[in-house]
């Protein structure tokens, strides 16, 4: 959160978890503040705020972003996914499922993250091997679990992958 | 043991792990309260000084300014302190660190509360500062409070002089620890709001409902009846929010109560790092006497810790360390000073371990220092010293039933092929490889010295649906609290676990069960638990009785069912917990439990240290870039001996996660300090293992059960974390073949280790 004595204002238009927002928003909103706390939107959380911790992730155009790094107007006419968006209509994906199965998620300040990172990973890779599960998750920060369970919930989605 | 239980040792999914995977747990960062306002921090930025002059002309002209409150308006007293009453609230005078809080700036938003905080102009006096303990120590004037040293403990025991006199051998060494930060990834905040009928409620993310409630009302000058504390949801504490959550959350209960609205108070990450408590740097020496069979005869041992500016839980990290200086191992004359010194950093406090890891490191180097010296394997040298059913510790408590030290010895090495591995010094070009072995002890609760608030309750409620509502005094921290109590209440109740929905934590419904630490959840919560079933199960089983048309005795309960054991009709649970109701029976028991007293002598520190022991043994393999320094842990195997495992999952992930926070600490966990400015003040300097750092782990369970523990169970949250540094430590001084004295174990320390070794570099 920036504090300016005298903000400059944008009207964004963009679309969240399916829902297109208007919203007339201060230049330097991160994209995280106006997700948190314009939208209510909490999933994505702040740890570093400086992009090294992973908490913040969402989509962007299909892509993952550390929403802490992004200015708000950036994402003029886009359209972002957050972690609300990954179960819409209360069904878990195959890989929430999995965080569950195998233990992946404790304090769970980070899950939101790393589910999303997670679910970029098993798009572009439908089998990762392990190797590229820690390679790809390398930049979300986990202080509880030590990340094996994580890694493990990753592999167990890929293999329901399979069975499709 | 496990074999009649039906969700005891059983793998147990976590209760509460949905909602965090689809975004839906409010942490208190995402909860939003009507009329709300924030604070910050107004806090001190010379290390040690004399407050001459606040001036809040500018901070008053930020738009959205509500209030700066000082000191002189706290109606009840101005003191924090846990244990020692050395800290206050807001400091008046005096500031003794660099995030020393002097003043709390409420504002209508976050962004005005932080730009108040930092416009707030003060002007000190500043005294010369002391940073190291050796700093500390020789001060003779302008002490930090009326002395430099925060407290102190011993042990004596036999005549460690005729000891060492009769040894064949004497070892000795000096080494030292760094701090570390917890960084819990949910930063430390509060909101508090006033209810209409004068109670002031402080929700928070913290480990310790009781202390908060008890600093709230101590500074607001209130009956503890006018507080309720609340936990939200908490995104990681690992003791960090132990000590710290009373300060912020009575900082905005007074804030609340003096402008009357809800108020929240969340760190900025760099200010958490460093306002906040972190483990306690250690300087140690150690002597040790063994005779040429390996025999441990006789120890001396000094350590010393940076307690920083503020006591805070100083005194019970000293007395940890100081109980388990010589971890598992039995030695029969020894002495041992322990010292905490004030300085002016950041306050030391609870981190994982509390005082272990520290001690762990001094023991495990030395036992691989002796075993060098005797040119003996260093697992035999372990086994023959280690402490088992009928041996006395270091304080002469004999220890009676769960002793599975030597096992966890065993089992590390079983899992690991530790023999077939023997990899010293094994290099591949630029790599070096090593493995290395540590055993530890873990007091589990709060021992002699914590004894008078080492009671734990609960309240277990049948709803007249047939659901199951408990409360309890401990907190859910990440940990997985919540869920192991929901899998012993649905064992006790011998009811489907589906029909239990666990609470968290409110001072309103349970009485203050102490602080949510020393590993102490499962066996406070499970045996409180049992009390409270022992009185729910006659009461089932009469109105089962009557429902059935058998006597009382013959009722079975179990798998959600009464059962009359002579026909084998059955009553289900949900229709058994309606007629208890239309039967105006009573469906709701509290349970309480307390550790059994302990005699102890605190001048000698001889006697009973804690009512029993968790014990564990890791095994760790590095391989180390000669050209780098980088060290990569490439496995840990990890043999716990906690007692019965209640959740094997959760038992995994405490020891994976805990093995990751160790290396972090081992390897790259280094705060460096300006002055007393954190200069680590965030991750991109900060290093905590990523996924491509933490090691794999393979985890065993040695069940010893212990009959004082619920089921058999014991801790081993902190356990988790104590061998691993000082396994992977004795690994690089295999690799390398030179001996370590320090954690941590950085690249440039690595490079530098290698340079000692050159010339020795031909040596077979
Ligand atoms: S908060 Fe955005 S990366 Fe850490
Ligand atoms: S589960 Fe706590 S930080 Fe990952």
């Amino acid at each position: 959160m920036i504090y300016l004595d005298t903000p400059e204002y944008f009207d964004l238009e963009v679309t969240v978890n399916g829902q297109r927002h208007k919203h007339r928003v201060p230049t330097h909103l991160r994209l995280l503040d106006f997700l948190r706390d314009t939208l209510d939107l909490t999933g994505a959380k702040e740890t570093c705020g400086e992009g090294e911790c992973g908490a913040c992730t969402v989509f962007l155009d299909g892509q993952t972003v550390n929403s802490c790094l992004v200015l708000a107007v950036e994402t003029h006419g886009s359209e972002i996914i957050t972690i609300e968006g990954l179960s819409q209509g209360g069904t878990l994906s195959d890989l929430q499922q999995a965080f569950i199965d195998e233990h992946g998620v404790q304090c769970g300040y980070c899950t939101p993250g790393i589910v999303l990172s997670a679910t970029q990973l098993l798009r572009e890779e439908k089998h990762p091997t392990r190797e590229r599960i820690r390679f790809e998750l390398a930049g979300n920060i986990c202080r509880c679990t030590g990340y094996q369970k994580i890694f493990s919930a990753v592999a167990n989605a890929a293999c329901k992958h399979r069975e499709v | 043991m496990t074999s009649t239980t039906q969700y005891i040792g059983k793998p147990f999914k976590n209760v509460d792990a949905e909602d965090k995977l689809t975004g839906a747990t409010k942490y208190i960062t995402d909860m939003r309260f009507d009329n709300m306002a924030w604070a910050y921090p107004i806090f001190s930025t010379v290390p040690f000084g004399a407050v001459r002059q606040i001036d809040l002309k500018a901070a008053r002209s930020v738009p959205g300014y509500i209030d700066v409150i000082l000191a002189e308006r706290i109606p009840g007293e101005n003191q924090v302190g846990v244990i020692v009453e050395d800290q206050p609230l807001l400091a008046g005078k005096t500031v003794r660190f660099i995030g020393d809080v002097i003043g709390i700036a409420v504002a209508e938003t976050a962004a005005a509360a932080h730009r108040i905080a930092k416009l707030v102009e003060i002007t000190y006096t500043e005294y010369e500062p002391y940073f190291s303990i050796a700093e500390s120590e020789s001060a003779t004037s302008q002490f930090i409070h009326e002395t430099n040293i925060a407290c102190s403990h011993r042990i004596l025991k036999g005549d460690p002089a005729a000891a060492f006199r009769k040894s064949d051998l004497i070892v000795e060494a000096e080494f030292s620890t760094g701090s570390q930060e917890h960084f819990y990834l949910e930063p430390q905040g509060c909101v508090a709001f006033p209810e209409k009928d004068g109670q002031i409620v402080v929700m928070g993310s913290l480990q310790c409902p009781y202390y908060v409630q008890k600093a709230v009302a101590r500074a607001l000058g209130r009956p503890l009846d006018g507080v309720r504390v609340i936990q939200a949801p908490t995104g990681g504490a690992f003791g960090g929010k132990e000590d710290v959550p009373s300060e912020l959350g009575a900082r905005v209960a007074l804030a609340a109560s003096l402008i009357n609205r809800p108020v929240k108070m969340i760190y900025k990450r760099s200010d958490d790092i460093q306002i906040t408590s972190k483990r306690h740097a250690f300087s140690m020496r150690y002597k040790v006497g063994v005779m040429r069979d390996g025999t441990l005869q006789a120890a001396e041992i000094t350590l010393q810790s940076n307690a920083g500016a503020y006591a805070t839980l100083s005194s019970v990290v000293s007395y940890r360390s100081t109980m388990q200086s010589m971890g598992p191992y039995v030695v029969p004359n020894i002495r041992v000073n322990s010292t905490a010194y004030y300085t002016n950093l950041p306050p030391a406090g609870a981190f994982r371990g509390f005082g272990s890891p520290q001690v762990a490191f001094g023991h495990e180097r030395m036992m691989d220092l002796i075993a060098d010296r005797l040119d003996m394997d260093p697992v035999r040298l372990r086994l023959k010293n280690v402490l088992k059913v009928d041996a006395k510790t270091i304080t002469g408590q004999q220890l009676s039933a769960s002793v599975g030290a030597e096992e966890t010895i065993r089992q590390a090495c079983r899992i690991s092929s530790w023999e077939t591995n023997q990899a010293t010094g094994s290099t591949d070009g630029r790599y070096r490889y090593g493995q290395g072995i540590a055993a530890s002890i873990y007091g589990n609760c709060l021992g002699a010295a914590g004894w008078h608030m080492d009671g734990a309750g609960v309240n277990i409620s049948i709803q007249r649906d047939g659901t199951v509502k408990v409360a309890f005094g401990l907190a859910e921290m990440g940990q997985g609290a919540l869920t192991v109590v929901a899998q012993m209440t649905a064992e006790a109740l011998g009811i489907d676990h589906r029909r239990v929905v666990v609470l968290l934590t409110d001072t309103n419904s349970v009485p203050d069960s102490g602080p949510s630490v020393a590993s102490r959840n499962v066996v406070m919560t499970g045996n409180a638990i049992r009390d409270a079933a022992s009185k729910l199960l006659p009461i089932l089983k009469a109105a089962a009785a009557e429902l059935l048309g058998c006597g009382a005795d013959d009722v079975t309960i179990g798998s959600d069912l009464a059962t009359d054991s002579k026909t084998g009709t059955e009553v289900g649970f949900a229709e058994l917990a309606d007629y208890l109701y239309r039967g105006n029976q009573p469906t709701e028991m509290r349970g309480w439990w307390h550790v059994p007293q302990l005699d102890f002598d605190p001048d000698t520190g001889q006697g009973e240290a804690y009512f029993t022991y968790s014990y564990a043994t890791h095994v760790a393999r590095v391989q180390v870039d000669t050209l780098t320094g980088q060290v990569q842990v490439r496995g840990v195997w990890a043999a716990h001996d906690a007692g019965t495992v209640i959740n094997p999952a959760g038992l995994e992930g405490q020891v994976e996660g805990g093995v990751a926070q160790a290396t972090g600490w081992a390897l790259t966990e280094n705060i460096l300090v300006d002055r007393g400015q954190i200069i680590t003040s965030n991750l991109s300097t900060y290093l905590l293992p990523t996924a491509l750092d933490a090691p794999p782990v393979e985890t065993v369970a040695v069940e010893d059960p212990d009959p004082r523990g619920p089921w058999g169970a014991k801790g081993v949250g902190e356990p988790a974390f104590i061998p691993a540094a000082p396994a992977i430590a004795n690994a690089i001084s295999n690799a390398l073949g030179v001996e370590v004295y320090e954690l941590p174990l950085t690249p440039p320390k690595v490079l530098q280790l290698l340079e000692e070794q050159e010339p020795t570099a031909g040596m077979p």
